[in-house]
This record gives structure tokens, C-alpha cells and sequence, in this order.
């Protein structure tokens, strides 16, 4: 087994869990948001964008609106997809925590 | 309201990338969740609650991004990574600070909504009230009035001193010689108003008329468009006729001919040269309609008979004079005219009203009360809403103590207190201007129509209502900080931090808050008293007996075109005909005719004098009431003849000179004798007394029965008239078959201000009503809103003493024994303010005394119905708090001791 890497996550665990729904397709905004408040992070809706707007900016995700209706009225939703470099950056922050709980756990075996 | 035209609006306000990359998704989601919840909400009060409540939410949303994007700007000051923005670094701090103020203001909003609803309805109700009577206070009675310089203008008057009578007319003879005396007025002009009909090319058509005397359209300040004004030789005797028209009626009627000046139209029975255009929108009375203006004609030395002929005057004071100078100088020159005409001038002054006030009437104290009601609404809304904040700032007391803990001055926590305050007023404030808007109307809907109250047509939520609002939301809002800081003040934070409870205000807290209690108590029965006043009032008005019967009685009133009619012979023929017409209409009972329509506040009168006992030289006869009447007026207002007989075709004859008089007459001239058969002076011919009738409220329902004296209509038959027609048990059913009747005699009658008589009568007391009902409706808000404030109290007090109820049941009290406990704190409270109330009441009533009627401002009725009906509220109100008292769990109650 390699060792494991010595470096910090490319993720915050908010853009971990962000980019983590995207991985099964693209996903309006709200959704996104509704699920990264299913684990306890509650985020404004302004907040929440901004994060998302930084992801944009990164390279991380894209973002488009596509209109839909509700009512009798159109509305544009932001809809975002993740993007090579995202998926990339999910899979090593993955990665970081893998490592991490299995060094935590070769540690608990050896002390045990 | 989340539609995309304020979502534009919204981005607008924030920095560019903000906006694009921060709002925009943001709100697009906001409009997903209103819009899925409007489709699922089943009731149009549901949709309207998500609307109010979306729009908050945006507003949170704004303040938000701005939030997020001012953190950007100190991020990249710092030189770390983030979200570029638009504001300047030095006014980052400060901005970003009020801000987050407003910010915390509208989440404390959202997280209590209970508070919330409450105090929101409570404010908005009160600053509502206050827009919506201000909005039509400012119309009628703070709107510069569309002359220059209006308030120098006023109304002449005149009182006879020795009946309290008074009337807007000045006797002709009097007006000539007050225009050459008076030293306080620039200038009087005598003016007046009639319809005639303009017969040009094609078919004649109806204009209302002004007559100016000399100087009038001078004294309004009113410069002609085209050609010239009216001047003083118009209106001498003989001069060629001429007339001015109205910029309106030469736009519509001639086309705005340029070269009208000159031209000749005829105008029923004479031809008149026009010679100019009144600029546009002049009129005069201001809510009146001018179509035409031509010359009063009027003699410029004084006639003999000084006061056989009336006319309106206006005068405009000199400049630096006031409306007082003007009355000194009024009652000198009254006096002088009394020492030198005895005979026609005793007892008879003249006084000035303001133009205004002369327009307004009985509506300007109606609408003073009004406003004087609803500020008092808004007392008790404040007194209300600063016990809720009272209520409040008990949660709030650890919140605020951490702040203090943490360092936060008590500037920076008053600002917060302020801005909540603030907040809260303005949203309150901004509900309030929607609920104004349609007040107003509401409000101009009820006030009677066809008085001469100037601006009611143009009753509108402008700037002026606009500030006034806003002035009364941040007085309202720094009141609230007040209190708000009261209980802040007197914190110490560390002693509440390591208190585990924190749940009780200080002393001086519960000492305001019962303060605020009794004052709206006190403020409640104020109204209260108001309210019941009125209402006495209108009861004793529609117990009065005018004298006449109002039910089932059609009235008209009735001009024929004067260029056919100018014989007398031809309108006997006419009236003879259109009676007979009128009379086989279906239900149709009696037809009468009379120039004064009862009940509309005419109260013109004549000289009386018997010749037998001529009054002594130096001296003026009384005046007794003056009326034209037919024989089938007092037949259609059943009006009962007492002696001799009504009018008939004998009295037609010329040389017949015959009066009815009333009761109230022969009791005071021909007290030990029969009147039927005597004569009555008559200038310098006398007239014989054929019948006694019963006498009549003339003038309206609160007059006395006054002294009349009819003439017969059947001498001379006017051109123009108010008919009476008595039918079956729906007057109205008549009205089209009686007016074809008329038609079909005359085409070209003007028939007008079609009612029934109950109408009329109706009418006469419609400002009491209004403000019956209006005073009625803030005197129960303002009760509810009293019982909610001492609820709010007595939930409070009995929470704070649930201990001790609980160790005295444990002791043996009784369940009856804690609520009569409870009861008698808020039988205190209540004592307390229905004393102060009943003094402020008693001593406000007063102001009422224009419109009271038949009831003393002391009425021990109504102090009685007022306090009885505050104390059974306070006392329900009590109860509820009372009875969660007494069930109180001792055991539990112990063992949490």
C-alpha cells in the first residue's frame, strides 16, 4: 500500500459534500443545497452561492440557468455539473480522508 | 413579492458580481419555493401572508449579499482571495455596520413571528387610521386653496343678535355701504350663483353660472387667457351685457376659438358679448363648477329698502391685516349702521369667516375629531405595542447581557434598539399607507357629497401624507427605543448572566409597563365617552319631530328655460299642466311646490309686523322665517293647517295679497286672539293672514320650531323651484314617469337633485353620522386594544407569581380565593385609569359640543354605559389569566422550590 499523502485536501468539507451530489449527474442549486443542509450545514441562500460561485471560478464546477415552470409562471434555476478538474479534486480529498481513517485505524489495531 | 420585476429592482442595489453571482441564483430559488407554495395555498388571506412574507425574505436576501459582498471587500484589503467588490474601504466599516443592524432587525422580525403579527397589525392599524383621516384633513383643510394668496380671503356674514340666526348673505344696502367704509379689506365684491343655458347654434345647453360684482375675479386673483377681465362699468345699470367664459367651456363648447372675444351668444333671455376666458381650472366656489361668468348688476348708492335684496360677498384683507382686524372693523361699522338705520340695521351685525373655514362647514370639527380620534388610537396602538416590546425584551435580557459582557457600548446597543424599533415602525408604517390609501377613499365616500367642502375630490396619498406618515413612524419608533433601552439600562450583566432564571424585569419595567396599561385604559374610555356622546346624539335626532313627515315624499328641484317663461302667465300655464301631468302618474298623492327645501340649512327670513301695532321709531320688526309654498306642499308634507285655510287659485288673482303663518306665530303676535282674517305689513302694503299651520324644523333637525311666514306661490309661480311629490311606499318607483310628465310639458326643464324628502333629512345629519361611526369603530378598537394590553400585564404578573399562588393554595386558599386575587390587580389598574380617563374625557368633551345634540357632555349615562362597558371587558380580560392562575399545581410548583 502507498504511503499515505501529507497534504491538506483540496476540498473544504462543505465543497466536498457540495461537489459529492454532483457526481451522479448534474443537479439544480437548491438541491444541492438541501442536501448539504441534510448533514447539518445550514447555509443562506446567498452564502450557499457564493460557494458555488467560487467553485465556478476555480474551474471545479459550471454553472447554467435552464428555465422551468412553476405555476403559471417561468423561472430560471442555476443548474450546475461537475467538470474533470472537480472531479478530480473530489476523488483526492476522498482519498485524504480514506487515508486518514485507515491510519486512524492502524493505529487503534495497534494499540489494541 | 418575489416577481421578477423586483428581483431586477433587488440586483440593482448590490454590486455587479454580486448580483450575477450571489443574488440572482439565490433569488431564483426564492421565487421556486413562493411560487410551488402559492400553488398549494387554498385561501387568498394564505396567499397573502406568503406574499408579505416572501417579500421579507428578499429583503433578508438583499441585506445578505450585501453582507457577503462588504466581508469580499475586507478579504481583499487583507489580500486574500475572494469576491471583488464595489465599495470603497473607508465606507466599508460604517456601511457595513448599518447593515448588519437592518439585517439582525428583520431576522428578529422573522424569528418571533408571533411578536411579529402582532405588533405589526397593532402599528399598522394606528398609523393607517392616522394617514387615511390626514390624507383628507390635508385636502380640505391644509391644501392652499386655488387662489392667490387664500388666506386673506374671507366670507361676509350676517347675525341677528337678537335670534343667534346667521347667514352667509349681507343685505345689499349694507354692501354698499361696507365696500366704501371698511378699512380692514382691500376690497369686497358681492357674488353669485345660478344656472341659465346657453342657446347657440344648436340646441341650448345648461351652464352654471357665476355673477361677479364688482372686483370679484380681482379679489381671486384670476388673470383672463384671452381678452379682458369684467370691470366696474359691467355691472352699473344699463351697461352693454357681457360675459366671460371659462377656459373649459370655450375649449369644449367653442373649440377654443381664438377669435371669441366679441363674439355675441345668447344666453336665454338676453343676448351677451364675450369678453374674455377665465384661465383654466378657475371656479369659484373651488369645488363648484363655472362655466359662465357675467356681471352682477348693483346699485352703487345704498336703496331705501336696505335690506330687501341679499347677496354672497367675499372680501380680501389688506396685507399685514388679519381675520380679527377684520371682525373689530366689521362690528364697528355694524354698530354705525345700527346707530343710522335703526329701523332696518338693529341687532344686525356682520362678521367675517375665513374662506375655508366658510367652505368647510360643520365638516372641519367633524374632521378635526377625527383626527384627534385616531391620534388617540395611535396612543394606545404605541402603548400596546411598547408592552409587547417590554414583553419581548424579558427573552432578550440574556442576549443583551452577553452583549454587555462582550463590550458592547451602550451606543452600539441603542443603535440596535433603534433600528429594530425602526424597522418594525416602517414595515408597520408602510401597511399603514396601504390600509390610508383605501381609508381615504372610504373615509371621502361618507362625507355628504354635495356640500361645498373644497378638495374632497381630490383626496389623494401624496407626499405631504407620505411625510406625515413617515414622521409619525420614527416618532413611533424612537418611543419604542426608549422603552426598549429602559429595560437595557438598568441591566447588569454580569448579575444576569449568573442569574440561571433571568426571567423577570426590573421594577421600573413593571412600573412602565402598568403606566402604559392604564394610560390606554384611560385613553379607551376617552373614546368611549366620545363615542357614546354621539351616539345619544343621533338618537335624540332621530327622535326629533320636524314638524313635517319625511317618509314617502319625492323631491326635485325644477328650472325653466327663463326665455319662454319670462310671463307669468306662461308659467301658470306651465305648473297648472305639469301638476295635473304629475298628479295621474301612478301612486302620486299630492304635488307642492316651494322655493326652500326644508332640512338644507336655509334660514332666510322676513321682516313681521302687525300694522296695528307698528313697531316704535327707532327700532327693527323681527324676522320670522320666509317661505314661497303651493297649496300641495303642506299637503304633501302633511304640514296641519290649525286655522283658515292653505293657499289656493283665489290667491293667484293679482292684487291678492294673503300669507300663511305658523303656530309659532300667532302664539307670539296674536297670543289672546284668532290670527285668521288680521293683516301683516308688507313694506308699504299689507297682506291678510288666510291660515295658521304647525310650525316646522326649517332649516334642519336640530333647529328650534321657528316662527315662519309663507307666501303664496300661487301670486307669482318662479321659474325655479323644488317640487314635492307625496306617493305610495316607494317614491323612488315615480321618479322616471314624473320627470317624462315634466318633459313632456317642457323638454327643456332642468330637473335636479332628485331624493326623497328621508333623504334630505338623512343627508342634514350625515357628518353626525360619520362620525358616529367612526368614532364608534376606534372606540372599540381601542377597547380590544386595552384588553389585550391588560391581558398581556396580567398573563405577565400572574407567571411572575406562580410561585406564590402556588404556596398559597398549598396553604388552603381556594380556586375562588386566586382568581378574585388576580382580579383585584386588574380591577386596580383599571380603577385607576378609568379615573383618569372620565377627568380627560370630561374635560375633551367640549370639543364635541358642535356636534352634540339633546345630551350634556356629562351625560351620566353615557359616563356610566362607558365605565361599565371598560370594566366588564377589563375584567374578561382578566379572567383568562385569572383562571390559569387558580389552576396552578402546587405540588409542582413546591417542588420546583
Amino acid at each position: 500500500m502507498p504511503p499515505p499523502p501529507r497534504q491538506l485536501p483540496p476540498l473544504s468539507h462543505l465543497q466536498f459534500l457540495a461537489l459529492g451530489v454532483l457526481l451522479a449527474g448534474d443537479e439544480p442549486g437548491r438541491v444541492i443545497r438541501d442536501v448539504v443542509a441534510s448533514y447539518g450545514l445550514q447555509r443562506t441562500g446567498a452564502a450557499f452561492y457564493q460557494l458555488m460561485a467560487r467553485m465556478e471560478r476555480d474551474g471545479l464546477i459550471e454553472g447554467w440557468y435552464e428555465p422551468i415552470v412553476v405555476g403559471d409562471q417561468t423561472v430560471r434555476e442555476r443548474r450546475y455539473r461537475l467538470t474533470a478538474d472537480g472531479a478530480r479534486a473530489w476523488r483526492q480529498t476522498r482519498a485524504f480522508y480514506e487515508s486518514v481513517a485507515a491510519a486512524a485505524a492502524e493505529r487503534r489495531l495497534s494499540n489494541a | 413579492m418575489p416577481e421578477s420585476r423586483l428581483g431586477q429592482w433587488l440586483a440593482q442595489l448590490l454590486p455587479a458580481r454580486t448580483a450575477a453571482d450571489v443574488f440572482e441564483p439565490a433569488w431564483e430559488d426564492l421565487r421556486i419555493a413562493y411560487l410551488t407554495r402559492r400553488e398549494r395555498a387554498d385561501s387568498s388571506l394564505a396567499r397573502a401572508a406568503l406574499r408579505v412574507a416572501y417579500t421579507l425574505l428578499a429583503v433578508l436576501l438583499l441585506l445578505d449579499c450585501w453582507r457577503l459582498a462588504i466581508a469580499s471587500g475586507f478579504q481583499r484589503r487583507e489580500g486574500r482571495d475572494a469576491l471583488p467588490t464595489l465599495i470603497e474601504p473607508k465606507q466599508t466599516e460604517r456601511f457595513a455596520m448599518v447593515v448588519y443592524l437592518v439585517r439582525h432587525a428583520f431576522r428578529q422580525l422573522v424569528r418571533e413571528p408571533a411578536f411579529t403579527v402582532a405588533a405589526l397589525l397593532t402599528l399598522a392599524l394606528g398609523v393607517g387610521a392616522n394617514a387615511a383621516v390626514f390624507a383628507v384633513v390635508e385636502a380640505v383643510l391644509l391644501r392652499p386653496l386655488p387662489y392667490t394668496n387664500a388666506d386673506e380671503l374671507v366670507i361676509l356674514n350676517h347675525r341677528d343678535m337678537r335670534t343667534g340666526i346667521t347667514k352667509e348673505y349681507i343685505a345689499i344696502g349694507d354692501y354698499v355701504d361696507l365696500v366704501g367704509a371698511t378699512s380692514a379689506f382691500d376690497s369686497i365684491a358681492a357674488y353669485g350663483r345660478g344656472q341659465t343655458a346657453i342657446v347657440d347654434r344648436d340646441e341650448p345647453y345648461r351652464v352654471d353660472v357665476l355673477g361677479a360684482g364688482p372686483g370679484l375675479i380681482e379679489i381671486l386673483g384670476a388673470r383672463p387667457v384671452l381678452g379682458r377681465t369684467l370691470l366696474p362699468e359691467d355691472s352699473r345699470q344699463g351697461a352693454p351685457p357681457v360675459m366671460m367664459l371659462s377656459h373649459e367651456t370655450w375649449q369644449d363648447r367653442f373649440a377654443g376659438d381664438p377669435s371669441i372675444v366679441g363674439r355675441t351668444v345668447r344666453l336665454e333671455q338676453s343676448e351677451r358679448q364675450i369678453v374674455g376666458v377665465t384661465p383654466p381650472g378657475f371656479t369659484f366656489p373651488p369645488n363648484a363648477t363655472t362655466d359662465v361668468v357675467i356681471p352682477l348688476t348693483l346699485p352703487t348708492v345704498a336703496p331705501a329698502g336696505r335690506k330687501n335684496g341679499w347677496t354672497l360677498a367675499i372680501g380680501r384683507l389688506k396685507p399685514g391685516r388679519t381675520i380679527e382686524d377684520a371682525a373689530t372693523n366689521l362690528t364697528a361699522l355694524s354698530r354705525q349702521m345700527e346707530k343710522d338705520f335703526p329701523q332696518t340695521n338693529l341687532a344686525s351685525e356682520y362678521f367675517p369667516l375665513d374662506l375655508r373655514t366658510s367652505l368647510a362647514g360643520n365638516t372641519k370639527p367633524a374632521l378635526m375629531l377625527l383626527f384627534a380620534a385616531v391620534g388617540v388610537v395611535l396612543l394606545i396602538a404605541c402603548a400596546n405595542v411598547a408592552n409587547l416590546l417590554l414583553a419581548r425584551s424579558l427573552g432578550r435580557r440574556r442576549e443583551m447581557s452577553v452583549r454587555l459582557a462582550l463590550g458592547a457600548g451602550g451606543a452600539r446597543l441603542a443603535a440596535q434598539l433603534l433600528t429594530e424599533s425602526l424597522v418594525l415602525a416602517l414595515v408597520a408604517g408602510a401597511a399603514g399607507v396601504l390600509m390610508a390609501y383605501w381609508g381615504a377613499q372610504a373615509l371621502v365616500a361618507l362625507l355628504p357629497q354635495s356640500s361645498s367642502v373644497p378638495g374632497l375630490d381630490a383626496v389623494r396619498i401624496n407626499a405631504n401624507v407620505l411625510g406625515f406618515t413617515l414622521g409619525i413612524v420614527v416618532l413611533t419608533a424612537l418611543v419604542f427605543a426608549l422603552v426598549a433601552a429602559l429595560t437595557v439600562r438598568s441591566e447588569k450583566a454580569v448579575g444576569v448572566l449568573n442569574t440561571s432564571r433571568g426571567s423577570s424585569i426590573g421594577a421600573k419595567a413593571r412600573r412602565a409597563t402598568s403606566t402604559l396599561v392604564v394610560a390606554e385604559v384611560a385613553l379607551a374610555i376617552v373614546l368611549l365617552v366620545g363615542a357614546g356622546l354621539i351616539l345619544r346624539s343621533f338618537a335624540s335626532l332621530l327622535a326629533v319631530d320636524p314638524g313635517f313627515r319625511t317618509e314617502n315624499v319625492l323631491t326635485m328641484t325644477l328650472q325653466l328655460p327663463g326665455n319662454r317663461y319670462q310671463q307669468v302667465a306662461a308659467r301658470e300655464g306651465f305648473y297648472r299642466t305639469a301638476f295635473e301631468a304629475m298628479k295621474g302618474v301612478p301612486g302620486v298623492q299630492e304635488v307642492g311646490a316651494a322655493i326652500v327645501m326644508p332640512l338644507t340649512g336655509n334660514n332666510w327670513t322676513a321682516p313681521f309686523e302687525r300694522p296695528e301695532q307698528p313697531v316704535p321709531a327707532g327700532e327693527r320688526p323681527p324676522e320670522v322665517g320666509w317661505q314661497v309654498a303651493s297649496n300641495g306642499y303642506f299637503k304633501a308634507l302633511q304640514i296641519p293647517l290649525v286655522a283658515g285655510r292653505l293657499f289656493d287659485d283665489r290667491d293667484g288673482q293679482p292684487n291678492t295679497n294673503v300669507v300663511i303663518i305658523s303656530e309659532a306665530i300667532r302664539q307670539r303676535f296674536f297670543p289672546n286672539e284668532s290670527a285668521v282674517g288680521k293683516q301683516v305689513r308688507q313694506g308699504d302694503q299689507t297682506a291678510e293672514i288666510v291660515g295658521v299651520v304647525g310650525n316646522i324644523r326649517r332649516a334642519g333637525l336640530r333647529d328650534e320650531p321657528r316662527a315662519d311666514m309663507y307666501f303664496p306661490f300661487e301670486q307669482n309661480r318662479p321659474g325655479q323651484v323644488s317640487l314635492f311629490v307625496r306617493t305610495g311606499p316607494d317614491p323612488q318607483r315615480a321618479t322616471t314617469a314624473l320627470q317624462a310628465a315634466i318633459k313632456r310639458v317642457e323638454p327643456n326643464a332642468n330637473i335636479d337633485r332628485v331624493q326623497t324628502l328621508s333623504e334630505v333629512a338623512s343627508e342634514s345629519e350625515r357628518v353626525t353620522r360619520v362620525v358616529l361611526w367612526l368614532l364608534g369603530v376606534f372606540a372599540v378598537t381601542s377597547l380590544a386594544l386595552a384588553a389585550v394590553g391588560i391581558y398581556g400585564v396580567m398573563s405577565y404578573a400572574v407567571r411572575q407569581r406562580t410561585r406564590e399562588i402556588g404556596t398559597r393554595i398549598a396553604l388552603g386558599a381556594t380556586r375562588r380565593n386566586i382568581v378574585w386575587l388576580v382580579l383585584q390587580q386588574g380591577a386596580a389598574i383599571a380603577a385607576v385609569g378609568t379615573v383618569v380617563g372620565l377627568v380627560t374625557g370630561l374635560a375633551t368633551t367640549r370639543f364635541l359640543k358642535s356636534i352634540l345634540y339633546g345630551v350634556s357632555g356629562s351625560d351620566p349615562i353615557v359616563l356610566g354605559g362607558a365605565v361599565t362597558l371598560l370594566v366588564v371587558t377589563i375584567m374578561l380580560a382578566c379572567y383568562i389569566p385569572a383562571r390559569r392562575a387558580a389552576s396552578v399545581d402546587p405540588a409542582k410548583t413546591l417542588a420546583e422550590q
